[in-house]
């Protein structure tokens, strides 16, 4: 009996197990590959899927035809959707969320839609529809609706002073750029526009980005009212453009004012040599200021502030959290409004894209600048032993004068016309290097851009790009640059295994520099080396022996060190 | 044999063990191999490789293999597809289009730490020597373990010969031995391989991501896959870009088998032991002396 008693219990938990085993298989929830699909053209569709209050979504997500929308309800305004703030309309849908729950969101959007749809169909009008699955349709679940940023370049912004010049008969910049002033008390009367303080949206109302003491107090207000640069630039954009946008209409002007939302997010933006010639905005600032700091160790510095606001986008690419001036956050010693970083960083900065060092070796990594100049360490602060002329470039202490003279291409003459390499001579003819050609070329793209005619003083500086090391030590003495093959051995150091050899100083500095500068030739083998009639590489080609001769054809032994 | 005796026979070998080693100096550099006190390795900068396939031609001619043809018209045909390394190529380099450009790599046996083929191989004729080359001898009976064992896909096997052998690079140990260095980074014309020992190579790598943070992604393959190994690759790309896995882990293979390995004894010798011991140790003084009284009664 006992023993029957005990088969079946153990009978009963293996069976247990096995259920419980087979549970767990099933349960595990699939999951679904579904292919993320970007919309190429948005064509004005929105999708609504709010996962930052839903999570995950019981149903597929709702792509809402904003366009479409627009058309049909031409007659009773945005105001149908869209709740009024006074005069000003506010771009939020749906009007009336009293709750900020997941039943309370889903059940605005449900009231809103539904009953408009149902609405218009008792009127017997075309309408949209009612049932879940023709909204929420599952071919949509996976799409991707991403507008492109809109950038307010200058042109833009030019267009705009213009238009309102001839609206309003003044300049009033207040209509669209305010300040806000933070000590006030009365928050309604903190907004306030004040002639010569116009700065960007984006020092205020980009949410989210790490500012100084000074900007976070009103970005943190900001944050509070719920104001990112999406939603002021809506706001502020759209209820100007739908005031103002019948009356063009009317002056047969149909492109003034856009609403749509692919008119403005059109994903094309203008490069800065587009908008060099557009003014910039006019804010007292000097053309030429001179940048001389008290007790600094280094001369003063006349800084061309014209040339550099057209050679940029934004004002926000140096002046990164106001308009003022750099001295005023930061100091020599560092201050709490310049977040601890003093005077010399601020300028020199290498990997800040704000610093005048930074943004100019930005600039060096370009196709024209980067042959040279990525094999050349950055300068900062602290660097050991700099040229004198390098500092002295900028550090000028003459006012209202800037440097810069164009290379004259005199000179090279004198320089040796080609030179011909023959280290794989035992193989291949000898390489030809066009030398004063190569001078020649990096003269005139030297001499084309300002900034590259500003920085090369003279040829012996284009001559350091390939001579790196030539101002060290007793090459300097000489008036000629050294060889490559003073410093670079033809054989390995066994010493020292990392040291450049001789082959490949040439292959890393002539292909490198190729490569850099884009230039399509000189990137195959043949163009440079031209195989030896009867040199070993041609003797040694598809011989499928498998034992080898040890013969004198071996790479192996033509590259032997001497 | 008296002490007198003994003492002047041990002094005359000791002093010409000495004078031999000072005769032959030679000697000392023959053996390298086995003395060495670090591992070496060679590092890839793929950066530096333009596909040149000059190694693949040096390693055919060190180690008596067919030669490839590699004039540039042969190179774009061969480029064309992405080879593995065979029994008769111990090196082969691969052309990856990568988010950066065309970027080539050579591949090769990566000369583990702690290789798998070693752990497998059932008669020792796979061997990881001192100075950390990877070596195969002719003991071998040809059951090739080590090709299931490899993570990177290197030893292979010639199936199409009588007597066939296992075929790998072996980091050029007898170009080592004699104070050479492995063929390939003799030739590499752009210095895309430094020879050194692991230690160095290492700091040369890391060096080189410090120094150049945009160019390098940070990371040295090799530096801890699979435990370790004397190949290591520095790369301006995602290592999955160019061919590598990434999916190995970072435990040396044979450590996968030890545990296992050292359980057997205790489950084949030791449990039935512990088992009968508990079983005589519970068993009751009655249920013995039962026992008794039934085959007693079973006599009866």
């Amino acid at each position: 009996m006992n023993r029957k008693l005990m088969y079946f219990l153990v009978s009963i938990a293996y069976l247990i197990l096995i259920a419980y085993g087979l549970y767990g298989v099933y349960t595990v929830e699939a999951t679904l590959h579904v292919k993320e699909a970007t919309l190429a053209k948005p064509e004005n569709k929105i999708a609504i899927a709010h996962t930052e209050i839903f999570g995950k979504l019981e149903r597929p997500q709702v792509i809402f035809n904003h366009g479409k929308h627009e058309e049909a309800l031409k007659t009773e305004g945005c105001n149908a959707c869209h709740p009024a703030d006074g005069e000003a309309l506010k771009f939020a849908f749906p009007k009336n969320i009293k709750k900020t729950g997941k039943k309370a969101v889903m059940m605005a959007y449900h009231d809103e839609c539904i009953d408009c749809h149902k609405k218009k169909n008792n009127e017997s009008k075309k309408s949209g529809p009612v049932t879940c699955a023709n909204c929420h349709a599952k071919e949509n679940a996976a799409l991707k609706i991403k507008y492109p940023a809109f950038e307010f370049d200058f042109s833009v912004h030019d267009k705009h002073v213009k238009k309102l010049k001839e609206k309003l008969g003044k300049d009033d910049c207040g209509q669209c750029h305010h300040t806000y002033d933070i000590n006030e008390e009365d928050e309604t009367l903190a907004l306030v526009y004040e002639k010569g303080t116009e700065e960007s949206c984006y020092y205020c109302h980009e949410l989210g980005k790490k500012r100084g003491p000074e900007l976070t107090a009103i970005t943190k207000v900001a944050a509070k009212k719920g104001l990112s640069i999406r939603k002021v630039s809506h706001q502020q954009c759209l209820n100007c453009h739908l005031k103002y946008q019948e009356e063009y209409l009317k002056k047969g002007e149909k492109e003034a004012c856009p609403t749509e939302c692919s008119k403005c997010h059109a994903g094309k933006y203008k490069t800065v040599a587009e908008l060099e010639k557009i003014p910039r905005p006019d804010r007292d600032q000097k053309e030429k200021p001179f940048i001389n700091i008290k007790d600094a160790k280094l001369k003063g510095v006349t800084f061309d502030h014209k040339y550099h606001e057209t050679s940029s986008k934004t004002c926000r690419s140096c002046h990164h959290e106001t308009l003022k001036a750099c001295n005023e956050c930061h100091s020599l010693t560092g201050k709490p409004e310049g977040n601890g970083i003093n005077l010399a960083n601020a300028y020199h900065q290498v990997f800040s894209e704000h610093s005048c060092t930074g943004c100019h070796n930005k600039k060096k990594t370009e196709k024209d600048c980067a042959g040279c100049h990525y094999n050349i360490k950055p300068m900062d602060v602290e660097t050991m032993n700099p040229k004198t002329d390098t500092c002295g470039r900028c550090h000028t202490g003459q006012k209202d004068k800037l440097q810069g003279t164009a290379i004259s291409s005199g000179a090279v003459d004198k320089i040796k016309k080609d030179v011909e390499i023959k280290v794989l001579e035992k193989e291949f003819e000898p390489s030809k290097f066009p030398h004063q050609e190569i001078i020649r070329k990096l003269i005139k793209i030297s001499n084309d851009s300002k900034m590259a005619a500003y920085f090369h003083g003279n040829v012996q500086t284009l001559c350091d790009g390939c001579h790196h090391q030539s101002a060290s030590g007793a090459e300097a003495q000489k008036d000629t640059p050294p060889n490559c093959k003073n410093c670079h051995m033809t054989a390995y150091d066994r010493q020292h295994l990392n040291k450049t050899k001789l082959l490949s100083a040439y292959h890393r500095q002539c292909l490198g520099c190729h490569e850099k500068m884009e230039l399509k030739k000189g990137r195959k083998c043949t163009e440079c080396h031209k195989v030896k009639a009867g040199g070993p590489a041609e003797m040694t080609q598809s011989k499928n022996d498998h034992v080898v001769k040890q013969n004198k054809n071996n790479i192996l032994n033509v590259w032997k060190p001497e | 044999m008296d002490r007198r005796n003994f003492l002047k026979i041990m002094g005359s070998g000791v002093a010409s063990a000495t004078a031999g080693n000072l005769l032959a100096p030679g000697k000392s550099v023959a053996n390298e191999g086995q003395t060495a006190k670090e591992f070496k390795g060679i590092l890839v900068d793929t950066t530096r490789c333009i596909g040149c396939r000059r190694c693949e031609k040096a390693c055919a001619e060190v180690n008596g293999l067919p030669i490839p043809d590699i004039s540039e018209s042969a190179n774009e045909n061969t480029l064309k597809t992405t080879r593995k390394t065979s029994d008769t190529q111990y090196t082969t380099i691969n052309r990856y289009e990568t988010e950066k450009g065309p970027i080539y790599v050579p591949k090769r046996c990566m000369h583990c730490n702690q290789p798998g083929c070693v752990a497998a191989c059932l008669v020792k004729a796979m061997r990881k020597r001192p100075s950390g080359h990877v070596t195969w001898d002719v003991n071998c009976i040809g059951c090739r373990l080590c090709m299931v064992s490899c993570p990177f896909d290197v030893p292979k096997f010639e199936y199409n010969k009588a007597m066939p052998r296992i075929q790998k690079c072996n980091l050029c140990y007898d170009r080592y031995n004699k104070g050479e260095l492995p063929g390939c980074v003799e030739v590499c014309p752009t210095q895309a391989l430094m020879f050194g020992s692991r230690r160095q190579i290492l700091e040369e790598g890391k060096r080189r991501i410090a120094a150049n943070p945009d160019k390098y992604v940070n990371h040295i393959y090799g530096e801890y896959e699979v435990g370790g190994t004397s190949h290591l690759y520095l790369s301006a790309v995602p290592f999955p870009q160019i061919g590598f896995r990434t999916d190995l882990g970072t435990v040396p293979y044979p450590e996968y088998s030890t545990g296992f390995l050292f359980a057997v004894p205790f489950v084949f010798v030791l449990w039935p032991i512990v088992m009968l011991g508990i079983n005589r140790a519970t068993k009751k003084d009655g249920e013995e002396k039962h026992e008794e009284k039934h085959e007693e009664k079973g006599k009866h």
